[in-house]
């Protein structure tokens, strides 16, 4: 397997200001890991500079009115939310986040590599078709998967795991069949939709697939969601393409969430993944950052785990320091599997109509 | 006085440059001793020793044994408890008991020790280091913190790379300090490096015959863009200068990457010792006939055509014919691999330039210029190059610490980028003229890189991170011009 990735040191540039939790600073150590771990030497991984996305690309998914209101505010400054600042210059950092997204998508079709990984900041998954939100811009995810379809691919995955609820994404294809969205997220949480039982509408209507976990939801929990749930409908929707809103919020150490999975959690999921994705679509694999803000304890280990694991590299020391040890059994909550497994059933009956792996049962 | 030592496979090339320039070659077959002898003390020595180092690294792999750091992430052979995080902290604490367990019974010959993020703080590698030492004696271990830059696989290989050689390093430190106490090597780029500085990271002398070359190949003839063509006695290098410097490339030994940069050259097998069997080979069997040896080679196959290099009469035993197509498949060799570079002018060096090069140029449509002492161009260019320097520094304005290339340096608040940049280079600086470069050598100090970030923790800012590289370029000293 090689992995491609997506990153340039322009990256880096975006900040809403230099406290914001969405700055400079998540990605710094990460890089430091992926460089002393001589990660860009090895055979099985291959390196590509993001092209920006040109306006064409960006309109496959957003509104012009929305367009040329970034556009307008990124020479002066603007303001979203409270949370979801317009600094100057905006468009140029968001138009190359999306545009890595293309690239790694590209490098997949193309059959460069085996699948790809984007490192790109600004996240995107809280942006919907006309409204940016929680420190998304431009839905990366949403305009890479238009962009799949525009190169012929029919059909498209998202496994969106950050920890809130990638709501941007679920809005512009709620009503799609040809884009399968599927969202793990911590519920109830930040910003407030993902409920199970909004599976779609219209054409779109069992083709949106909500998984609402509490807070301490660990290891454990992610894995049953994945036999459960995410494998089954994988087989059965056969998608060209899995796309990856990786939000690395669910680490144990993350400051802004609650969720309990570890470091080898996360590449154990990204494992399996790929043995999916290799048995349905030719292993093509996107993943596109979103969230994640456990700069020191988190991201490092996370987003090299993905990596390893995507590129088919040895597991065994994925792991966190030692350190964190006590606060992993902190974070993680008994009472959550038990939920969770009583969500899956519920969730089954209502998605039992759409899916015929449920009937089957 | 700036003197040179270039030690090849077959001489020993010295130059001296005072008033004026002036060049020797002494069989290896006499000793280093005799040729430190023709150097008076006093002056500066720099020395190129490439040649000896070359057949111990790519010979054959010696049995080193690895002691790995690797804390979380990736797997690594040979690994051992203990982790330094990427900030510098450390983590996970080695097992004194595990080293010692290792040590026991240990056949290997050297011992390589490397930590990841070891650059950021080399206490954990020093912690094994020093349990090592009861077993192996400092000429036989070498860690990987000193060799500065991230890459903890690169360092891995570099390390044990070092280790191999480093006793032999030693040793060849010990015995021309006997002779001349004050002296400099010869980097792989082409700069100066104290003895000292050499044992933190001795693959830095690996294959330093290109970059001696190219300094001496300018200094003999300020051409600016050339191609050099270096004829020693087993290879002869192509040597490409742009803008009067070198082109530098990262060194693989083994199929793996190390961190050691070098110049740039193209080797053909072919020199002066080539022995010729029944067609040219790419190998020397002992010296030419005209120095004493027993079989011919292409400086025989040149006697045989009408030169008169050494005892002339010995290479008579290679008819004409034989010694015709030998010269010819030199020259075809080497012309095609110049027309690859299309050059505009060739600078012929070694001794066997003057006989060949017009040749050379002819045929790959170009011109020749073989510029006075280029016999001993090599030796030339140790004598004239400068102390060179290449920084990492790493601070972290929370933790105080501030390191250069891996080692602990004294923190100092700064107010900006710009105040630290300069504290930064005053201390490059310091360590570079501590090592004898003159001030006129060190007034440029280039920063390669720079890349800081805001810590933020609790909404407010509380450390800042700053990555830099800062060099003292190879080249020609101030003092030499």
């Amino acid at each position: 397997m090689t992995c491609g990735i997506v990153y340039d040191p322009s990256y880096l540039a975006h900040e809403q200001s230099s406290s914001h939790p969405e700055r400079r600073e998540r990605l710094s150590y990460s890089l430091d890991q992926l460089e002393e771990e001589g990660i860009f030497d090895l055979p099985q991984i291959k390196l590509f500079l993001p092209k920006p996305a040109t306006r064409d690309d960006v309109l496959l998914v957003h509104t012009p009115e929305y367009l040329k209101f970034l556009e307008d505010a990124s020479i002066n400054g603007g303001i979203i939310d409270s949370d979801t600042y317009i600094p100057r210059n905006l468009i140029h950092d968001a138009l190359l986040a999306a545009g890595g997204a293309i690239t790694g998508a590209d490098a997949v079709l193309n059959q460069e590599v085996t699948n790809s990984f984007v490192l790109a900041r600004p996240p995107g998954h809280h942006a919907g078709r006309s409204h940016g939100a929680g420190f998304c811009y431009l839905n990366n995810v949403a305009i890479m998967v238009r962009h799949l379809q525009r190169r012929g691919l029919r059909r498209i995955m998202i496994l969106d795991w950050d920890a809130h609820h990638g709501n941007g994404t679920e809005e512009i294809f709620y009503d799609d069949p040809s884009v399968l969205f599927c969202s793990v997220h911590q519920y109830p949480f930040y910003p407030g939709s993902g409920r199970f039982e909004d599976i779609g509408i219209g054409d779109g209507k069992g083709y949106n697939v909500n998984l609402p976990i509490p807070a301490g939801s660990s290891d454990r929990v992610y894995k049953y969601l994945l036999e459960e749930m995410i494998i089954p409908l994988a087989d059965e929707y056969m998608p060209d393409a899995i796309a990856i809103s990786a939000g690395q919020d669910n680490h144990f150490t993350d400051p802004l969430t609650g969720l309990a999975l570890t470091a080898r959690g996360y590449a154990e999921l990204m494992k399996e993944m790929c043995i999916l994705a290799d048995s349905i679509c030719h292993g093509r694999i996107i993943a596109v950052l979103e969230g994640g803000y456990s700069m020191e304890g988190g991201l490092p280990y996370t987003n090299l785990g993905l990596i390893a694991a995507m590129a088919g590299l040895d597991l065994s020391a994925i792991r966190e320091p030692e350190i964190y040890q006590n606060l992993l059994k902190e974070s993680i909550s008994e009472d959550a599997f038990p939920q969770v497994v009583k969500m899956i059933s519920e969730l089954k009956k209502k998605l039992a109509a759409h899916w015929y792996f449920i009937q089957r049962y | 006085m700036f003197a040179g030592i270039d030690i090849g496979d077959t001489n020993t090339d010295i130059a001296i440059i005072d008033s004026q320039i002036s060049t020797y070659k002494v069989p290896n077959n006499e000793g280093l001793n005799n040729a430190l002898k023709k150097i008076s003390p006093g002056g500066r020595l720099a020395i190129s020793t490439s040649q000896a180092l070359n057949e111990i690294i790519t010979g054959h792999p010696a049995d080193i044994r690895t002691i790995n750091i690797p804390g979380p992430g990736l797997v690594y052979p040979d690994a051992v408890k203990g982790a330094v995080s990427h900030r510098g902290d450390i983590i996970e604490p080695i097992d004194p008991e595990e080293i010692k367990k290792i040590m026991k019974g240990q056949y290997a010959k050297a011992v390589a020790i490397a930590g990841k993020f070891s650059v950021r703080n080399d206490i954990l590698e020093k912690q094994v280091y020093d349990i090592v030492s009861h077993f192996y004696s400092d000429e036989q271990i070498s860690i990987s913190s000193t060799i500065g830059a991230l890459n903890f696989p690169a360092r891995i290989h570099t390390t044990k790379l070092n280790a191999k050689i480093k006793r032999k390093v030693a040793s060849l430190i010990k015995k021309i300090h006997k002779v001349n106490p004050d002296f400099y090597f010869v980097t792989s780029t082409g700069g100066l490096i104290s003895p000292a500085r050499v044992l933190d990271n001795p693959m830095l002398l690996y294959h330093s015959s290109p970059a001696t070359v190219a300094n001496g190949a300018y200094y003999l003839s300020k051409n600016d863009n050339c191609l050099v063509i270096d004829i020693g006695g087993t290879t002869t290098e192509l040597v490409p200068l742009k803008n009067g410097k070198p082109i530098y490339e990262t060194i693989i030994i083994d199929g793996l990457k190390t961190l050691i940069q070098a110049v740039s050259a193209t080797g053909i097998p072919f020199g002066g010792d080539s022995c010729i069997r029944t067609e040219l080979c790419p190998f020397r069997a002992g010296s030419s006939r005209s120095f004493g040896g027993s079989e011919p080679t292409l400086t025989d196959a040149l006697n045989v055509m009408g030169a008169r290099i050494g005892d002339f009469e010995r290479s008579e035993i290679l008819d004409r014919t034989s010694a015709e197509n030998a010269i010819h498949k030199y020259l075809d060799t080497v012309a095609s691999a110049v027309r690859d570079y299309q050059p505009e002018i060739l600078i012929g060096t070694g001794y066997l330039a003057h006989y060949l090069l017009s040749d050379i140029a002819e045929r790959s449509n170009t011109v020749g210029i073989v510029p006075e002492h280029a016999a001993s161009a090599n030796a030339v260019g140790a004598a004239v190059s400068k102390v060179s320097l290449e920084v990492y520094i790493h601070v972290d304005t929370e933790r105080k610490r501030m390191t250069l290339n891996g080692m602990a340096y004294p923190y100092k608040e700064t107010k900006d980028d710009e105040h630290l940049i300069a504290y930064a280079t005053e201390l490059v600086r310091e360590i570079a003229m501590n090592e004898g470069a003159p001030e006129e050598d060190v007034e440029d100090i280039k920063v390669l890189y720079f890349s800081s970030f805001d810590v933020v923790r609790g909404w407010r800012v509380s450390a800042k991170i700053t990555d830099m590289i800062l060099a003292v370029a190879p080249g020609i000293s101030v003092e030499a011009l």
